[in-house]
């Protein structure tokens, strides 16, 4: 294997590092034209995000406790767009994911612990699942595209939680809420960070991530349904169930988002109340893409997002301004992030940018 | 009376669904995958917003509107022509944009969170004295008043839209770069320029419907006023099958069950009214399930 071979390899291994920290740096340059706009100091903007994510210990639980469902919403809309699909209804399949994780535990409560912790969070994930099958179905029976029906299964969920949680769900008080799921089925602290505690969820997700990027780089499975992103067709003709394995990826992408929902009631919460996901459901797309929705690196994303997210009452107490900053950031990332893909364009052949020929290494490297 | 307050009310309701789809359809017809008309939509209504509350007059505050729409569309159009993103990706990314946007800036400007003080609101058909017209005037006048002045002129717009499409050279381009750009380029047509121009003026009507929900129906603008309806916009894009008048069909249905969905939360108040909400979302997917047989769209669809 020639250096220039191994050096290309090692590049798009390093790929997914790239783009984010290319995207970061967009992303703080954004930062401080903001500031200005804002009338806050540049610095101060940056260092109060800072402060916000990682200043002090209880910051820095509150943002790793954040972690595991941006973790998991993320890894869900990665496998799924490793199978050439893109499930934007993370938030409705953790919404009902949480829901009936925790209506599970509180009327199974008599079961035996051993029992009754990992089943509560099982029924989360299933249910999840369920909630992205009538999205997979439009798209592979009336070709549908998966992003409006998921968009839409959103509303429905999030209405239906409503629903169920203030009427035949809630705990008869006036605050929408749920009873508290049985101590047998909490998940224990693990670790004391500040005055808050971490459970294993973080560490669950993470071993989670590591399994699914096994699977998708160095199984024939995953092989397999990365064939249905980047080809289909030649997919198809080799013998590969597109449809199948699409079906099947979209479903377990589902899945993770309950398990999303489900972590989150059993290990923070302990009960499910109305308005649930603060938005979690979106930041996936976020986790994902910034990585190249590569599951494998979607813990360096993760920590980012999440900083952002435990960062935002910190902007409104320290500096003034609107929580909402952190979804123009978020924005600006992503957009930064979609303009590396460069799509192909049809027909005619262009002057590669001054930028490309700068940063590319030769396609095909001379012997 | 009562159906043609029912009628009425789903005109009022259709409006901004149509507006949405219209803008939409341009977009899409030349050949731009167009998931952002919720962001366009609120980016217009904040705009609206705002600029009658500079200006002090409701129709400034429509061109505001459009403007920020067309502001969407400029990005949506950079992006994914100039920089050559991933369409999807830039929708979704300008939607967040779009909520994150408006959030600040009703912070920096109303120092409020959640709804904007009250502005003027567009004038209603009543204040054109209806009744002088002769025939329909009095039935306008009873059943009609209340809407918005807007959304004659909504349906006025889909109308034009259509004929643009099926009558002007410049929807056949249009039409052109969506279904084959290598064909229009071959022609002489600058495709980008086509493509560019045709997301800035669908995000100029999409706006407009953002407006139509700010200051046509409520006279403030509330944190995701959209409550997605541009996604329903797609949704109607879909289900009409790119075409015009099956798209007003479309467009209709979605403000008929928006509109009863009011209607029957005042009827039957016993039910849940989460029900009532999640109504047109509810018929949109039944209906897109329903949907059989082939749907074209335009063949270059989200390709370069």
């Amino acid at each position: 294997m020639s250096v220039a071979k191994g050096r290309q390899i090692i590049r798009e291994k390093l790929n997914p590092l790239i783009s984010m920290v290319s995207a970061l740096a967009v992303g703080i340059l954004f930062c401080m034209v903001l500031a200005f706009f804002l009338g806050v100091g540049s610095f101060d903007l940056i260092s109060a995000i800072w402060n916000g994510a990682w200043g002090g210990s209880n910051a820095a639980a509150t943002t790793l406790s954040k972690a595991t469902p941006l973790l998991l919403t993320g890894l869900s809309v990665s496998v799924a767009y490793q199978a050439g699909l893109l499930n934007i209804g993370c938030e409705g399949q953790l919404t009902l994911g949480a829901l009936s994780a925790a209506c599970f535990a509180i009327s199974a409560s008599r079961l035996p612990e051993l029992l009754l912790m990992p089943l509560t969070v099982i029924v989360g994930a299933l249910v999840g699942g369920l909630w992205a099958l009538p999205a997979i179905w439009l798209r592979q029976k009336r070709n549908i595209h998966e992003v409006v029906s998921t968009l839409l299964l959103n509303y429905v969920a999030i209405y239906l939680a409503d629903y169920l949680v203030r009427g035949p769900l809630g705990d008869g008080s006036a605050m929408a809420r749920t009873a508290e799921i049985p101590p047998a089925s909490i998940w224990p602290v693990w670790w004391k960070l500040g005055t808050l505690g971490l459970t294993a969820a973080p560490l669950a997700a993470l071993i989670l991530a590591c399994i699914l990027h096994i699977w998708l780089y160095r199984t024939c499975w995953g092989y397999e349904v990365i064939a249905c992103k980047n080809n289909p067709f030649a997919a198809r003709s080799a013998g590969i169930a597109v449809n199948r394995w699409q079906t099947r990826t979209f479903l377990l992408s589902g899945a993770l988002a309950g398990l999303a929902g489900a972590l989150e009631v059993v290990a923070i919460h302990h009960r499910f109340y109305a308005a649930f996901s603060p938005g979690y459901g979106f930041d996936g797309i976020t986790v994902a893409f910034l990585v190249n929705n590569v599951p494998g690196w979607t813990w360096l994303s993760t920590i980012l997002i999440a900083g952002l997210r435990s960062a935002d009452k910190w902007l409104q107490l320290s500096l003034g301004i609107s929580p909402n900053t952190i979804l123009v950031l978020q924005a600006v990332l992503l957009i930064a992030v979609a303009c590396q893909s460069r799509l192909p364009v049809t027909g005619i052949a262009r002057w590669r940018t001054v930028f490309g020929r700068l940063f590319r290494y030769p396609d095909q490297p001379q012997q | 009376m009562a159906s043609l307050q029912l009628i009425s009310l789903t005109i009022g309701k259709t409006a901004p669904i149509l507006l949405a789809c219209m803008g939409g359809l341009i977009s899409e017809l030349a050949g731009v995958i167009n998931f952002a008309l919720e962001g366009m939509m609120l980016t217009g209504a904040f705009l609206a917003v705002w600029l009658t509350f500079v200006c002090g007059s409701p129709w400034i505050g429509l061109m505001g509107g459009a403007l920020g729409g067309m502001f969407i569309g400029f990005l949506h159009s950079l992006v994914c022509l100039k920089l050559r993103a991933n369409q999807i990706v830039s929708s979704i990314a300008l939607n967040l944009l779009a909520a994150g946007v408006t959030g600040v800036l009703l912070n920096q400007i109303f120092q409020v969170y959640g709804t904007s003080p009250s502005v003027g609101k567009l004038p209603t058909l009543r204040q054109f004295k209806p009744e002088s017209l002769p025939f329909i005037g009095n039935w306008i006048a009873t059943a009609a008043g209340d809407l918005s002045i807007l959304a004659p002129l909504a349906i006025l717009l889909s109308f034009l839209t259509m004929a643009f499409f099926k009558w002007s050279v410049w929807g056949l381009h249009i039409r052109a770069c969506g279904e084959n750009p290598l064909a229009a380029r071959t022609a002489g047509l600058s495709v980008t320029l086509i493509r560019f121009s045709a997301v800035i003026v669908g995000g100029a009507l999409a706006g407009m419907g953002g407006a139509y929900l700010s200051i046509g129906e409520l006279s403030a603008f509330v944190e995701h006023i959209t409550q997605g309806r541009g996604y329903l916009a797609i949704a109607a894009l879909i289900l009409g099958r790119w075409k015009p008048f099956g798209i007003l069909l479309a467009a209709l249905l979605f403000g008929l069950s928006e509109a009863s969905s009011e209607w029957l939360a005042v009827t039957w108040a016993g039910l849940p009214y989460q029900l009532f909400l999640a109504l047109p979302y509810l018929v949109c997917l039944a209906v897109l399930m329903g949907q059989v047989g082939n749907k074209q769209a335009p063949s270059s669809l989200g390709r370069l």
